[in-house]
């Protein structure tokens, strides 16, 4: 078996068109699931009681359905209701963040509970308003104990991005399978393909398994 | 638009017999996957050192790609790597163990190496072998921490089963999406498609919530 | 140097020039000690000058870097199975008392006799049953450590160990983990014991327990021991400055 790698070279372009996207879409999605999470969290947490079944609902149900079935969802058959087309990318970008935001709700809800009830109690004794002692006494403290959470969803994001192929979104993914299928050569591209996304994701695991001894210690506050 | 949803009722026959599929592919991967992640996490933990470096190495693979990725590199690469021609169930159902056991082995020493270094001392001190100490002081004490992450974990891998769809397994989101191609009814099959994995995926989540609750460590 | 009591009696842990490192720090740099059977031999000195460590290195808990522990006459083994067996001879109370928190007392105290002497369950009971009474607690076998104050998780502790029937108890700073009301219950097992003719060592901070029940002190410092003797001349009249200097740090007025 001898292994030509020059289909990598030869393809350069094509692989590195969908290494950017893969780098476009994760990001993208990762900053609008945290701001549609935080909302949602904050809706749940501070907003009118009605809402919060409705919240409940939401998260468990994208804990309930798979990530491909929202894409292609997205893709197929939203437009079919609201009666807009939209190219594959920003399906897979609100598939992705509408699946994604569900997590970081409940992420949120669950650093904001881990401050203890008695911080609030303070800091309205002081005279804060409820809004003042989340901003500035509960946030804070809950942030800290978000983060190796957030890191572990961020791996979660990248890896989800690669689902996006199923729906012709051209990242890595996509491009990979392509070329693996016109050039007849699936161990160097997938190869090459694997080494990417190791490069990209180790980083970030070592660091959240580094963020998570960090935030051991501090249990509830 | 003129909606028919008596598509899915149809091909209910079908959709039952994918759903089968599904279950029985979670169920089928764990078999594998739980035995033979304490295996791997033995190894991390307590092989001589270059085992323990191969284990080390598989579990942080498998942790940093893509699940997708791993299906279509079973299903294209690993039939030229080792000359069997497997199924695609059976190709599936190996990434999808490969994965997983990745996943558990991680939990399984994860767990482990939470347990107090004092109670291993402690049943060594009174003359346990290694192995007895773990068998019945800290599997015993660990596995209040590992059954949650099991738990999420077998939710996890019920839906991570759809994404063998792309090798045309025959489970849920492949029949379903084929059938959606056959009558040209998207809105109905897709809609369909999840409701069928939100009504089996919904108890699942709330039971992971229970065992978590249930199982809560207050040190 | 005042006499040793029971000098005469078989030595029963013999340690020469003990060298333990731990990285760059070195914990023990050459520890020569003798302990006779039925000897209550105490190791004082300041916290991280040793002692604990020489006791995890006893029973092999932690594996010495140079010089040699000889137990009953042999050389301590590394190989795992022999070095099993001596500690079945050997009963450790740890600082932070280690009860296995998913068994009960009584099934703590059994589970040594159980697994490793491999006792069928009744006859494994029925020896904890009897351990737990002689500790002062017959009637919290059914308890779970949860339910146990400090005191009595330590008396458990004490019973697990003695359930081995080992020939020595190594005690590793038994009370310092206690509130100060339950000391004294604590302490009055361990002097039982001592009074029954079992030999122990133990590492303490309770100078009280040293002085009177030990039968010979040693004084550690930065790894090495700095003054050993009976109780009488290390704490009414101490040969070295570093042994005036600890006790003196510690308040301790005779």
């Amino acid at each position: 078996m001898d292994f030509d790698f020059t289909v990598i070279t030869s393809h350069a372009r094509f692989l590195g068109s969908g290494i950017v996207v893969t780098l476009l879409l994760s990001i993208l999605s990762g900053l609008s699931s945290l701001a549609v999470g935080f909302v949602v969290a904050l809706a749940r947490l501070y907003g009118p009681r009605g809402l919060k079944p409705l919240v409940v609902l939401y998260i468990d149900s994208m804990r309930a359905i798979p990530v491909l079935v929202v894409l292609v969802w997205t893709f197929f058959a939203l437009p079919i209701v609201t009666g807009i087309t939209m190219p594959p990318f920003w399906a897979a970008l609100i598939g992705l963040t509408v699946h994604l935001a569900a997590y970081v709700a409940e992420i949120v809800r669950s650093g904001v509970e881990s401050v203890r009830p008695g911080q609030t109690r303070a800091a309205m004794a002081l005279g804060m308003s409820r809004a003042q002692a989340v901003r500035r006494i509960v946030m804070p403290q809950a942030l800290v104990r978000m983060l190796p959470a957030f890191g572990s969803l961020l791996s979660i994001t990248i890896k989800d991005t690669a689902i996006a192929s199923v729906i012709a979104v051209g990242e890595l993914m996509r491009q990979s399978e392509t070329l693996a299928g016109q050039s007849f050569q699936p161990i160097e591209v997938f190869s090459f393909a694997m080494l990417v996304y190791f490069l990209m994701l180790f980083p970030v695991t070592r660091g959240v398994d580094a963020l998570y001894r960090r935030v051991a210690h501090l249990g509830r506050s | 638009m003129t909606l028919d949803w008596g598509v899915v009722w149809q091909h209910r026959d079908a959709l039952v017999r994918a759903t089968g599929t599904t279950i029985l592919l979670t169920i089928a991967t764990m078999v594998i996957a739980l035995p033979c992640g304490i295996i791997v996490a033995m190894l991390r933990l307590y092989a001589w050192k270059p085992i323990r470096a191969l284990a080390t190495a598989y579990v942080e693979l498998f942790r940093n790609l893509p699940l997708i990725l791993v299906v279509f590199w079973a299903f294209y690469v690993l039939p030229i790597l080792t000359g069997l021609g497997l199924s695609p169930l059976a190709t599936g159902l190996t990434a999808l163990a490969l994965n997983v056991t990745a996943y558990n082995a991680e939990t399984f020493r994860a767990g482990i190496n939470s347990i107090r270094r004092g109670q291993l001392d402690a049943a060594m001190a009174l003359g346990m072998s290694r192995a007895q100490a773990l068998r019945r002081i800290i599997l015993p004490q660990a596995s209040r921490r590992i059954l949650p992450v099991l738990a999420s974990t077998w939710v996890s891998l019920f839906k991570d089963t759809s994404l063998v769809s792309v090798m045309a397994v025959t489970e849920l989101a492949y029949v379903a999406m084929q059938i959606r191609a056959q009558t040209f009814r998207v809105l109905e099959m897709l809609t369909a498609m999840a409701a069928i994995y939100w009504l089996l995926g919904y108890p699942q989540a709330k039971l992971v919530d229970w065992i978590q609750r249930r199982f809560a460590v207050t040190e | 140097m005042m006499s040793r009591h029971k000098s005469a009696q078989p030595r029963i842990i013999r340690y020469q020039g003990v060298i333990k490192r731990f990285g760059d720090f070195v914990a023990l740099s050459g520890v020569d000690l003798d302990v006779h059977t039925g000897e209550v031999v105490c190791l004082i000195g300041p916290s991280g000058s040793g002692k604990s460590t020489l006791l995890r290195c006893t029973n092999g808990l932690e594996a010495i870097d140079g010089g040699a522990i000889e137990f009953e006459g042999t050389s301590l083994p590394r190989d795992p199975r022999p070095l099993r067996a001596i500690r079945q001879k050997m009963g450790m109370v740890f600082q932070s008392f280690e009860l296995f928190p998913h068994l009960t007392a009584l099934e703590n105290v059994a589970e040594g006799p159980r697994t490793v002497l491999g006792i069928d369950r009744d006859a494994a009971q029925a020896r904890a049953s009897a351990m737990l009474a002689k500790v002062g607690l017959a009637d919290k076998g059914a308890n779970y450590p949860s339910a146990l104050s400090g005191g009595q998780q330590q008396r458990v502790a004490i019973a697990r160990a003695l359930a081995m029937e080992p020939d020595v108890m190594l005690f590793d700073e038994p009370t310092s983990a206690l509130d100060p009301e339950t000391i004294g219950e604590v302490l009055n097992v361990m002097k039982a014991l001592a009074e029954e003719g079992m030999t122990m060592v133990v590492v303490t901070h309770e100078m009280t327990f040293a002085r009177r029940v030990g039968d010979w002190v040693a004084v550690f410092d930065a790894g090495r021991i700095v003054e050993e003797g009976p109780p009488q001349q290390i704490f009414e009249a101490p040969l070295t400055e570093r042994t005036r200097d600890f006790l003196s740090h510690l308040g301790w007025s005779g």
